[in-house]
């Protein structure tokens, strides 16, 4: 199934504006940014502390609809899914 | 009124006059600008669709918890200078205290929820200002 992952900001920088993610059925939120994490050092680092857990800022909404970082291994995703990375926001 | 995330400039007393009304006694304005804080300029992006839908979120707690008249929020994105203008919240009100605690209310949480973010460019080099927790 196909996956499209928005990013924006400091994270645009290094996942890119928009990129079509092919993911297995049945696969999680969690899945999905550990595959990302994966691909270099600077995805990592933005994704994940030192501990491996999800950075607590990062903003993560699927569909528009925000996920906390609790839900992140019982969201299954479905194809056409829509994924939105957001650093903290500072607008104003 | 108008709700919007744009690169265009706002013409704020044009805005004021087409805002009044005979009900009004107060409007209140918030104008966010570029501060010199050793800065060449900024560049601010925003996830457009999302930043609207929320502007239009908060206008709507703002009208629910404050007696407003009018509501408008216009907010810049792009290549900014020193001195240009960021953004504009412009309430209207019958009276002053509704006008500032709307108008007050509007920007906080603006700043708390907006995807919208800002880049810093100094002769040194550039980088994202930090949001909240990061």
């Amino acid at each position: 199934m196909k996956i499209r992952v928005q990013s924006f900001a400091r994270f645009r920088e290094i996942f890119g504006s928009e990129q079509i993610r092919e993911m297995e059925e049945g696969a999680t939120l969690a899945a999905l940014l550990l595959e990302m994490a994966a691909e270099n050092h600077a995805a990592r680092a933005a994704l994940f502390d030192e501990n491996g857990t999800v950075r607590r800022y990062i903003i993560l909404m699927l569909n528009k609809k925000r996920i906390d970082r609790e839900e992140l291994e019982k969201t299954t995703l479905s194809d056409g899914d829509e994924l939105a990375l957001y650093p903290p926001v500072a607008g104003g | 009124m108008v709700v919007t995330v744009t690169h265009e400039d706002f013409a704020i007393n044009r805005l004021i006059e087409e805002r009044k009304n005979p009900e009004m006694g107060a409007m209140v304005s918030f104008i966010g600008v570029v501060r010199d804080d050793g800065i060449e300029r900024i560049e601010l992006e925003a996830h457009q669709e999302v930043a609207v839908e929320e502007l239009e979120v908060i206008r709507d707690e703002a009208f629910a918890l404050f007696p407003l008249k009018s509501v408008d929020i216009i907010h810049r994105i792009g290549d900014l200078n020193v001195g240009d203008n960021i953004v504009l919240i412009l309430v209207g009100a019958g009276h002053r205290q509704e006008a500032f605690e709307g108008c007050q209310y509007i920007i906080e949480r603006l700043k708390e929820r907006v995807p919208i973010w800002k880049k810093e460019y100094t002769k040194e080099g550039e980088r994202w200002v930090p949001g909240k927790g990061e």
